[in-house]
């Protein structure tokens, strides 16, 4: 703590007289102060504690501050009346470091007396400067105590510390029982205002998080300071002792994570030989060797000493947080009450009887519930979707309820489909954090142990492993808001990736192998997410996938910055490793957040502009490059025999026949599952020549359509779902060799009529199934929903984009159109080209907001479009989306 | 002293840095920059965006080299940076006076 000191004060006004000549002079004290420095310096080498050891220092300080101040007024003749010295802060708690300052307030009763104390103030200073003590000196007259000042709040939470050392002892009683608890009770608002703003501003310096591969042991998050400030906090909010706001086992906690500390620190400063708070890697490996703060003399490695540090660092900066969050000066404003109440308003409308939001946190109202694991993770899972994290009370309830023996816990299993909900949510990491800091994650994930608060040293990194992984997701999740230039083109991805649930899984996978004896982290990760799958029985598919973003995490990056991102033959060498558009949308999800999450400066807007590029040429290229790889399906024996084991009793010919000539895409976007179901649909076409199925999923619908091809069968089908009121948000459109085409429409149901009436989804079919077959006529429906949905006006305006692209394609022309969505759009698209003769070899579907942006692979007659032909294509498909 | 300034194709860099490394180069201070010269950019559309890539993003190197050291700098440079298209970049030289070391202020090549 330093205390400014008023200007003019010590200001090098000469000395009347020195110290020579006095009973003790500087020649004896000074080597005496050394010495019992050594002595103290080696017995704390020698195992004494760090709390004997400040103690010790501080008493060395105490005596000799009191003995010079005896000599100063001795030899200027002066009287201690109206004067007297206060020790502040750390000195004022007893806890001195072996470096730090000396933080020493001079009272004074009177302006006359701070007058005529002036020359042996600054004789006492120089004195002990030159004894080898740091001195931090203010100076204040009673009168002056009295006030607040404003620009200098640590002044008055140092003197929250205040101690006499010397002289006027009815003066210091004055100001200790009378002065300064009126003022400060009356400054008490400012003062907790301030020390709220000082804590966030240093906990932010070091971006919140006690996790640092290098921490600073003071000022870190998880440093001695947040100690301090939760005493200030419990004292400001006068918090009577023994009160039943934190148990006695976290005080054990607490009084043990000091304790570690202060050895640490004692020891950084006999290192250093300084007041240098930093942990460096070196001095970690030094103090493991010794089980500094151990005590049990053991050697350890660094990182499992660092492991150590960490946990005491936990506590205390827990217990911080606590308090900040219970003694929040400022009241919250209208916007953030109403932005509260909405929140709880759609809470409980969920799970109201357990938990409720209040403040903008999630709040336990049910505690006794908390032994139901089940409902614990139904309140993780809330506060992912929700975006309102845990209170911290609500988290030390659950922390109470876990490690309490006599609360036995009940549905401690948490099954795949419960942890793909909080993963899969747009602030998966509101939850992980906490779930992480009760050791919940590691229960549900032991991989994810491996890498707890491991230290792994390079020049990069800045943070432990576990916390690496924990700012990726965060850094995802703050996509939905990008706080800065370099997220806004990844934040569309991060709105439209699709089971994203898979993405962080992998991302807290990706770095396990870290913690694990082996050459290569990858080789590591890898063998976790086999351990991982078979526990929480994930599906071939699933793993795959996440195996995939994991082998492949650091690819985009490398490519990125060793080769030539601008050349045609790196962007299709990297698209075929890819292979998806889905996979290339999550891999580059995982590489932003990758590169982030390394230190604050590593993701440079050139690095971001970098990776984006790649990302859109990569894009491009599989939109532009679909209909280049067919499925030979002879040659896919593995994909046979799999779909095979779900097909039952069909033949390989036959299933050869179906896959032949598929896109290759189709295979990469469906499990084998998926398809051995497409499979089925297709022996059913011999008996029903159209064959539908309807399928509600999380969000939306899905229908698969199987049929042989026809003309304007893909307007047909858009058509009809327009014609039930549904919105569709993406599709496919795929054709095998055999001419059987499988179209896949994912839709919202616009008015719930699906959702409210689950019958209707059979007449829906019907429906569709007899339009298709020619048996109804589609107007009728059409005419009904036109004059529904007329006189609608759009939100967002997009302008409509339609280009041709002859050279991507040996076989077809693409086109593409980007324009405002709207029910109906891809009816209007599909007539069009319907009645232009143009076929449909491929299509692409895709929605982002209001956007709509469709590809299509188109031919007219077995060939590309003329030039003529698609002049007037775009005349038509101007004037229809206009 | 000669101060040479080279502004080098990203995906080149680690290549370049491990050459310059071989020969004794182990200082030089690297910033990520975007330019062109006569290499123009180019559109690309994702999404019916347009994006306009004409500024391509290339790695500035700087580093003052003693005289004798200057030949086989550059001759290093233009082999592992060359990958004979447009747009390989470029490599600046000029004359330094005077380097003083901050911490013991050292001259000249001393300083280096």
């Amino acid at each position: 703590m330093t205390t400014a000191a008023r200007p003019g004060f010590d200001s090098g006004i000469p000395p009347s007289k020195n110290m020579e000549g006095s009973p003790t002079p500087l020649s004896v004290l000074g080597p005496q102060a050394d010495a019992e420095r050594q002595r103290i310096r080696q017995q704390f080498e020698g195992g004494t504690s760090a709390r004997e050891t400040l103690k010790a220092l501080c008493e060395l300080a105490d005596g000799n501050v009191r003995q010079i101040f005896g000599e100063v007024l001795r030899v200027h003749g002066h009287e201690a009346q109206g004067l007297c010295l206060l020790a502040l802060g750390g000195y004022g708690r007893q806890m001195l470091f072996p470096y730090s300052d000396l933080d020493i307030l001079f009272l004074f009763g009177s302006d006359r007396a701070e007058q005529e104390s002036r020359p042996l103030i600054s004789e006492f200073s120089r004195t002990l400067w030159d004894l080898g003590f740091r001195v931090s000196s203010a100076g204040r007259t009673l009168e002056e105590c009295k006030r607040i000042e404003e620009d200098n709040a640590e002044f008055h939470l140092a003197l929250l510390d205040r101690r006499l050392l010397a002289g006027d002892s009815a003066l210091f009683e004055k100001l200790d029982t009378k002065i300064l608890p009126a003022s400060e009770k009356q400054a008490r608002p400012f003062l907790l205002a301030q020390l709220h703003r000082l804590t966030r501003e240093r906990l932010t310096r070091y971006g919140n998080t006690i996790f640092h591969l290098e921490p600073n042991v003071k000022e870190s998050p998880g440093g001695m300071r947040d100690c301090q400030a939760t005493i200030w906090l419990r004292q400001l909010a006068d918090e009577k002792k023994g009160s039943r706001n934190t148990t006695a086992a976290e005080e054990e906690l607490s009084a043990s994570a000091v304790d570690f500390l202060s050895a640490i620190r004692c020891f950084l400063h006999y290192s250093n030989g300084r007041n240098d708070n930093t942990l460096t890697y070196e001095l970690q490996a030094a103090a493991a060797q010794r089980a500094l703060g151990i005590g049990d003399g053991r050697a350890r490695t660094a990182s499992d000493w660092m492991r150590q540090y960490f946990r005491h660092a936990r506590t205390l900066n827990r217990q911080l947080l606590r308090y900040l969050e219970q003694r929040a000066p400022v009241p919250l404003t209208l916007r953030q009450r109403f932005f509260s109440a909405a929140r709880a308003a759609r809470v409980e409308a969920g799970d109201g009887k357990h938990f409720h939001v209040r403040d903008g946190l999630l709040e336990v109202v049910d505690l006794p519930a908390l032994s139901d694991r089940a409902i614990t993770y139904s309140l993780f899972a809330e506060a992912a979707r929700s975006g309102a994290p845990l209170s911290r009370e609500a988290e030390r309830s659950i922390g109470y309820i876990l490690t309490h023996p006599e609360l036995p816990p009940k549905n401690t299993e948490l099954c795949w489909d419960k942890l793909r909900e909080i993963l899969g949510s747009d602030y998966p990491g509101l939850a992980l954090r906490p779930m992480q800091r009760l050791g919940l994650l590691t229960e549900i994930l032991p991989e994810f142990g491996l890498i707890d608060s491991l230290v792994v040293r390079d020049f990069y990194h800045r943070y432990t492993v576990d916390e690496h992984s924990l700012r990726t997701i965060e850094h995802l999740q703050e996509l939905a808001e990008p706080p800065d230039e370099r997220g806004a083109h990844f934040a569309q991805l991060w709105k439209t990736a699709e089971r994203r649930d898979l993405l962080i899984l992998a991302m807290l996978l990706h770095d396990v192998g870290k913690g694990m004896p082996v050459e290569n982290h990858i080789t590591g990760s890898l063998a976790a997410l086999d351990s991982a799958a078979q526990r929480l029985k994930l599906s071939p598919e699933e793993k795959a996938e996440i195996r995939f973003l994991i082998e492949h995490h650091l690819d985009m990056s490398a490519t990125v910055q060793r080769r030539d991102i601008f050349d045609p033959a790196t962007v299709s060498g990297f698209a075929e490793s890819v292979t998806t558009q889905e996979r290339l949308q999550r891999l580059c999800l995982l590489t932003y957040a990758d590169i982030h999450a390394v230190n604050p400066e590593a993701l440079t807007p050139w690095k971001a502009e970098m990776l984006w590029q790649l990302f859109v040429a990569t894009s491009n290229y599989f939109s532009r490059t679909l209909d280049r790889d067919r499925l030979h399906a002879h040659d896919e024996v593995s994909l046979l025999g799999r779909i095979q084991g779900f097909a039952g009793e069909a033949t390989t010919e036959e299933i050869e026949r179906f896959l032949e000539g598929f896109p290759r895409r189709y295979l990469a976007v469906h499990s084998a599952a998926e398809i051995a179901s497409h499979f089925a649909l297709y022996r059913k076409l011999s008996t029903e020549p159209v064959q539908a199925e309807v399928a509600a999923t999380r969000h939306s619908f899905a229908l698969t359509l199987l049929t042989a091809d026809r003309p304007a069968l893909f307007a047909t089908i858009s058509g009809v779902l327009a014609g039930w009121g549904m919105n569709i948000n993406k599709a496919d459109a795929f054709g095998n060799a055999a001419g059987i085409i499988l179209d896949t429409f994912h839709f919202t149901d616009l008015h719930r009529t699906l959702e409210l009436n689950p019958s209707e989804i059979g007449r829906f079919r019907k429906s569709l199934e007899d339009v298709v077959n020619g048996k109804a006529a589609l107007e009728p429906l059409i005419k009904g929903r036109e004059s529904a949905s007329r006189g609608r006006t759009p939100k967002v305006t997009v302008e409509t984009r339609i280009n041709f692209d002859d050279s991507s394609s040996a076989h077809c022309t693409l086109l593409e159109i980007v324009t405002q969505d709207h029910p109906g759009l891809l009816y209007e698209i599909g007539s069009a080209l319907a009645r232009l003769g143009c076929n449909i070899e491929v299509a692409l579907i895709d929605t982002e907001g209001h956007k709509a942006i469709d590809v299509f692979y188109l031919t007219a007659q077995g060939k590309k479009l003329t030039s003529q032909k698609q002049e007037l294509l775009r005349e038509v498909l101007q004037e229809t989306l206009s | 002293m000669m101060k040479l300034e080279a502004i080098i194709q990203p995906s080149r860099f680690e290549s370049v840095k491990d050459a310059l490394r071989e020969i004794g180069v182990e200082g030089m201070t690297v910033t990520e920059v975007r330019g062109h010269g006569r290499q123009k950019g180019h559109t690309e559309v994702y999404r019916g965006r347009e994006y306009t890539v004409d500024l391509l993003p290339k790695v500035k190197l700087e580093m003052v080299l003693p005289d004798k050291l200057v030949n086989r700098v550059v001759d290093t440079i233009l082999k592992t940076a060359k990958t004979g298209k447009i747009g390989d970049g470029k490599i600046f030289l000029s004359r330094v006076e005077e380097a003083i070391r901050i911490r013991n202020e050292e001259r000249d090549e001393n300083a280096l």
